[in-house]
């Protein structure tokens, strides 16, 4: 019992990064009605970058290398913006789904092409910490890694709900056309949500880096599935259904790599998404309007 | 010349990769499943020919009953959801299906050594063709009789009735289900069509490269499969070769003396291709 408390509670905190990217593909999605496939890619992309800060300045504290992480990712959101969306009409949809991809293969090799397809040691803050209850204990990192990510949903959901660039960016995700006509400009709202979709992803990566203690290329895929998954059963346009469904994943896939080992944790992962898209295929928060 | 008998393999089997994503692509649905049939087939063809001694053709044939039968039965939940969720589930489905072979061990002794599938370290010594004594260019044209045969079969796709309907779904479904038109029967049938041609084409991959393993069929593989298609567009069948050819010959063989730096260029130019023409190579002008 108390393993599998201890297995649930690591997988939520970890589960909170799974969240952030959940939240970078509903956003966009949101906002464009438009896959980005990259963005993972993208999120490890601006951790790796936030490297660059510990070559330049070595021995920086951990907290320069995740701000590094933190803006490179919001550059990197942005370039995908312009190579991937800007000049691809909106009416072709499958055009900007392999723009996307071709986005995710070039970051993957970049990446393996500068790091020579070494993983990289990644800082972590309070890695020593170790808070206990009894046999029951949590890491610090972890902590640091889920209270950092509900700090950045909160400043996400206040810049969406309590800033005109927020209710902009809602209104061109409600109704693009109306939105265009009340003066909002579509190409500045779509490029600003691409930044900020990307400056959570390098957040996220950098985290994930610091939890995991290495960077690897590898990272890109499983992070880009269990983003997307954690986007579907959170219902595609739903931010709160994309952080309530990173947790559940998290905490789904500990226990089940607590009981059944890691080589098969993610196919049960898989199985739990086609369970969710059998019986509730809208997801745990479906938008109401069924637009695709 | 082995060298461009074992160039012809490859794009023969990616072109029926290639061909099983078309034809589902028609009807406006993105899989990216087709590694996961992909996948099956070539399980499913070594283990016949490997562990219960069948000859390579009815092999291929259980192959491809397979790949569509896996493929229908995806097809009824997963097209339940619509475009771009679809992308998401059949994504998933994919890696599932390598996960399970990631997972899978059936060996049985043989003789001195066992064979079979073995999780991690996949299936080796699927040794049809050398046992046999086929040479490369033997199997490179049994290879191009399966490829041409599929393109034949498209093509004349096109033509019919069914191919008319397809299309109809891939323009405006609720256009064509005022007309009458089944969509869940069109969807289903050409995912069905998909998965039979991606059985066939990984049974043949299995045989040529006598070792597969779960990470020959990873999400790479699968988006393989739609960028062939859609970089070639969606006009016909002969898109999808010259993708195939522009890719396998000249991306990944005609590069290859930029070394290390052919893979960056090759993200680079598909997302250059797409900027370029949105509707693929052979696609339509307008966008």
């Amino acid at each position: 019992m108390l393993d599998f408390l201890q297995a649930v509670s690591d997988g939520v905190l970890f589960g909170a990064t799974y969240a952030l990217i959940g939240i970078g593909f509903t956003l966009v999605f949101g906002v464009m009605h438009k896959i980005n496939m990259a963005y993972a890619a993208a999120s490890v992309g601006g951790a790796y970058a936030g490297l660059l800060v510990l070559t330049v300045m070595s021995g920086a504290p951990p907290w320069l290398v995740f701000l590094g992480a933190f803006a490179a990712g919001g550059l990197l959101g942005w370039m995908v913006y312009v190579t991937c969306f800007h000049f691809i009409p909106l009416s072709s949809p499958l055009a900007t789904l392999m723009s996307t991809v071709g986005m995710l293969l070039l970051i993957d090799e970049v990446i393996v092409h500068v790091t020579a397809g070494m993983p990289q040691s990644y800082p972590a803050m309070f890695d020593d910490v170790m808070l206990r209850a009894g046999e029951f204990s949590m890491r610090g990192d972890l902590l640091l890694v889920f209270a950092v990510s509900v700090l950045a949903m909160i400043a996400l959901l206040l810049l969406l709900y309590r800033t005109s660039l927020g209710l902009a960016t809602r209104a061109v995700s409600q109704q693009p056309v109306a939105a265009q006509l009340c003066g909002i400009r579509l190409v500045r709202v779509n490029a600003l949500t691409f930044v900020i979709t990307g400056l959570l992803g390098g957040l996220a990566g950098a985290l994930i880096g610091a939890s995991v203690g290495t960077l690897s290329p590898l990272l890109t895929t499983p992070l880009t599935v269990k983003g997307l998954i954690v986007t579907v059963i959170g219902g595609l346009g739903s931010i709160p259904g994309a952080i309530l469904a990173g947790l559940l994943v998290g905490g789904f896939e500990n226990v089940l790599q607590l009981y059944r080992g890691v080589t098969e944790r993610d196919l049960y992962v898989m199985l739990l998404l086609f369970a969710f898209l059998t019986f509730r295929p809208g997801g745990l928060f479906a938008p109401k309007s069924g637009r695709d | 010349m082995d060298f461009y008998f074992g160039l012809a393999q490859l794009i023969g089997v990616h072109t029926l990769l290639g061909l099983s994503a078309y034809i589902v692509l028609l009807t406006g649905q993105v899989s990216l499943a087709q590694a996961g049939f992909f996948a099956v087939g070539a399980y499913t063809a070594g283990m016949l020919t490997v562990l219960a001694g069948w000859h390579l053709v009815p092999a291929l044939g259980v192959s491809a009953v397979t790949g569509a039968a896996v493929a229908c039965a995806v097809g009824f939940p997963a097209l339940r959801v619509k475009g771009l969720m679809l992308v998401i589930a059949t994504l998933a489905f994919g890696e599932g299906v390598r996960l399970f072979f990631f997972n899978f061990d059936y060996q049985i002794a043989k003789g001195e050594i066992k064979v079979g599938p073995l999780g991690g370290e996949g299936f080796r010594q699927i040794r049809f063709f050398p046992e046999n004594g086929w040479e490369t260019g033997e199997v490179m044209l049994f290879i191009w009789v399966f490829v041409v045969a599929a393109m034949a079969l498209l093509w004349w796709f096109d033509r019919s009735r069914y191919g008319t309907v397809l299309r109809a779904v891939g323009e405006d479904e609720l256009a064509a289900q005022s007309v009458g038109v089944n969509l869940t029967a069109v969807k289903v049938s050409a995912m069905t069509v998909g998965g039979a041609i991606a059985g066939v084409g990984g049974g043949l991959y299995a045989h040529y490269t006598t070792h597969i393993e779960h990470a020959s069929f990873n999400i790479l593989v699968a988006t393989f499969a739609i960028a062939y298609p859609i970089v070639g567009g969606l006009r016909s069948v002969f898109g999808t070769l010259l993708a195939v050819i522009f890719v396998q010959g000249f991306l990944v063989e005609g590069l290859r003396f930029l070394g290390d730096w052919r893979n960056l260029l090759f993200g680079a130019l598909i997302v250059l291709a797409m900027n370029l023409r949105p509707s693929g190579i052979l696609g339509r002008r307008h966008a």
